[in-house]
């Protein structure tokens, strides 16, 4: 397939291939059908693959780029194939983290705690609800990165477990 | 009469009320917290005031800084909105002593249907239905038992101090009943500290059914009809829609006779919503009294839609003295009209709320939709407030056209940077019982499992998301052979 492009695109836990290929036209999880794709406005494309056509709006960089189409939507990573970048660790991935922004309304451990899988490292309040951050492992906490009444977003690990 | 309004609210609710001041010539002022400054009903007001940091207890529930904005911009009115100050009867009070025209009902009005216990009373004398029950003065097991007999099967045994189920049991029949008194009377008392118990009919899957009322300052009062909310996840209402599906004739002219007492009861003004629960269908089905809200409601617009008013408007009339601007006769449903509250929460994780930027907002633009929200491209949707990011009605002749013109217009509702409930309503919309008009308020927390389930992306999305902003000189637009399947681009001089 001369002068096509390969990229990976990371759905959940799914890793799907999407070719580009030197026409333009796309191919996704090597299926025989190809996509036309074209752009309607800012974010915003019909992507056709000969018989049916769909609308699909699309944001944000690679690493964390919001697709939406036909009621369904999903952040996924778009990243070229054999690039050596990383993958985003998603919110979540460092199990201790805040699943949604929120305040910090009570730390349950100290440095130097051991704790065990499943116990209560610290409560969040977001939205009208108490929401309890669990150790996804057993450990000693090596850090606790955030203090009672800060704003916290997701991603960074908010208690660190060596 | 009102010449500015102060608007005590955010969001959409705060936008809908300004749009109203300008159609009316009114001027209107929003106020706003440091996690809402620059936002859409900010950008929309004639002036606008900060009354304080972001959580709402030092700003939008602050009652002497509302007083201040008001003060301070010059307004003559308030109108609360939904939520925050919207159901404080001191609010109500301090907006009358402080010289402002509270646009909503005199605080006697609130305070009297902000207690269930009074509201009941009162809806009780007045001859409303209210679910049969009591708290037995002698609170032995055998003044229990004879209240339960009188309420009847299956009836739920409370605690009279209650909430949050605690001290709650169900009955179904005789056998259990002490056993369940025992119980009840135990948790009460280790939870509330006072062993006092209730026993209610228990209401087998009821259909939650609404009426909205009106009411002015000079003895007239009209009902606009119901709105049947049967579509709730613990009783945060989905999707409401008018008329109900559930609704017999004969039912709907006793509902309303029902609210209008309900209302005239409490000395009532402006608008309001008496809510029943239905039990039952067709003629023979019965209705009980279960709350009434003192204030505009979030599903207003599904009233607005199959009656032809606007609610609004006539509150900020019916608040300046002046007479309702219809009688009962002049008002008739005409069609159907349904309503989603699109949210910013994730169905699939629990419906767990979201935070975070709007990276993309595309609302469709079809006939017979409204779309009432608070938010635009590269809003925040702060962790402060309700998660509600827009409100979609569509109307149409038929309730089946209705609910088509929905699906439709929400498969291309594009909200991007935050999990919406989108796929989530597309999927109730499309349900069998949904769509039979066979849903009572127990379905969603029932069976809403598989509902929820993540809606899948199709393939083509993905080739999308990686064409979408590639670098310069890669291809972006499509190749020509997706032109055959578009009738534009045949146009002679359309897109190049």
């Amino acid at each position: 397939m001369a002068g096509a492009r390969r990229f990976l695109v990371r759905v959940g836990d799914a890793s799907t291939p999407v070719d580009v290929l030197a026409d333009g036209r796309v191919r996704v999880g090597g299926q025989a059908e190809l996509f036309a794709v074209s752009k309607t406005a800012a974010g915003e494309y019909v992507v056709t693959d000969g018989t049916c056509s769909w609308r699909v709006a699309v944001a944000g960089p690679p690493d964390a780029r919001f697709v939406g189409a036909d009621g369904a939507s999903a952040c996924v990573e778009v990243q070229p194939e054999g690039e050596v970048r990383p993958l985003r660790k998603r919110a979540g991935d460092a199990g201790t983290s805040a699943p949604m922004p929120g305040t910090v309304i009570g730390i349950a451990v100290e440095v130097g705690q051991r704790v065990r899988a499943g116990d209560v490292l610290l409560t969040l309040e977001a939205m009208k609800m108490e929401l309890p951050i669990r150790a996804p492992r057993e450990g000693v906490v090596a850090a606790i990165r955030c203090a009672p009444g800060d704003l916290v977003r997701p991603g960074p690990p908010l208690v660190e477990i060596a | 009469m009102i010449s500015k309004i102060l608007v005590a609210n955010r969001g959409e609710i705060a936008l809908r009320i300004i749009r109203a001041c300008d159609e009316l010539g009114i001027g209107s002022v929003a106020v706003y917290s440091d996690a809402d400054a620059g936002a859409p009903h900010v950008r929309a007001a004639s002036q606008s005031v900060r009354l304080g940091p972001a959580p709402p207890a030092e700003s939008y529930l602050c009652i002497e800084r509302v007083l201040d904005a008001a003060r301070a911009s010059g307004a003559d009115a308030i109108h609360p909105g939904y939520g925050f100050l919207a159901e404080n009867p001191a609010f109500a009070a301090a907006c009358r002593v402080a010289g402002f025209v509270f646009i909503g009902p005199p605080p006697e009005a609130i305070e009297a249907m902000g207690s269930k216990i009074s509201a009941r009373k009162i809806m009780q004398q007045a001859g409303v239905p209210i679910v049969p029950g009591e708290t037995p003065a002698d609170q032995s097991d055998a003044s229990l038992v004879a209240a339960a007999r009188r309420a009847g099967f299956p009836l739920l045994v409370k605690a009279s101090a209650g909430g949050g189920g605690k001290g709650m049991r169900l009955v179904r029949g005789e056998a259990d009943l002490s056993a369940a008194i025992a119980g009840a009377r135990h948790e009460a008392m280790a939870a509330f500290g006072d062993e006092t118990l209730y026993v209610e009919r228990m209401i087998d899957r009821p259909r939650h059914v609404e009426i909205q009322v009106f009411a002015d300052g000079h003895g007239n009062a009209v009902h606009l009809f119901e709105r049947d909310c049967s579509v709730q996840r613990r009783h945060q209402k989905v999707i409401e829609e008018s008329p109900s599906p559930a609704l017999a004739a004969a039912v709907r002219r006793r509902m309303g006779d029902a609210a209008l007492t309900a209302a005239t009861a409490v000395g009532y003004r402006n608008a309001g919503t008496i809510e029943f629960l239905l039990e039952g269908a067709g003629d023979d089905a019965r209705f009980y009294f279960l709350e009434m809200n003192t204030r505009l409601q979030v599903e207003h617009p599904v009233t607005e839609a199959v009656t032809g008013v606007d609610l609004v408007h006539a509150q900020i009339r019916v608040a300046a003295g002046l007479a309702l601007p219809w009688r009962q006769s002049d008002l008739q449903q005409r069609g159907h009209a349904v309503e989603c509250r699109v949210y910013a929460e994730d169905p699939a994780a629990g419906y767990l709320p979201q935070a975070g930027r709007i990276l993309l907002y595309r609302a469709p633009a079809r006939p017979g939709i409204r779309i009432d929200s608070g938010v635009a491209e590269g809003s925040e949707v702060p962790v402060y407030y309700d998660p509600m990011i827009a409100k979609i009605v569509a109307h149409a002749e038929t309730r089946d056209a209705a609910i088509g013109r929905m699906l439709a217009a929400l498969s291309e509702f594009h909200i991007l940077g935050v999990p919406t409930n989108v796929g989530f309503l597309m999927a109730v919309l499309d349900s069998p019982a949904f769509r039979a008009g066979a849903v009572d308020t127990t379905y969603l927390d029932a069976g809403g499992a598989a509902l929820a389930a993540r809606r899948p992306l199709p393939a083509a999305a993905l080739a999308a998301a990686v064409v979408h902003a590639q670098p310069a000189g890669a291809p972006v637009d499509g190749p020509r052979q997706a032109a055959r399947h578009d009738p534009w681009s045949a146009l002679p001089g359309w897109r190049g």
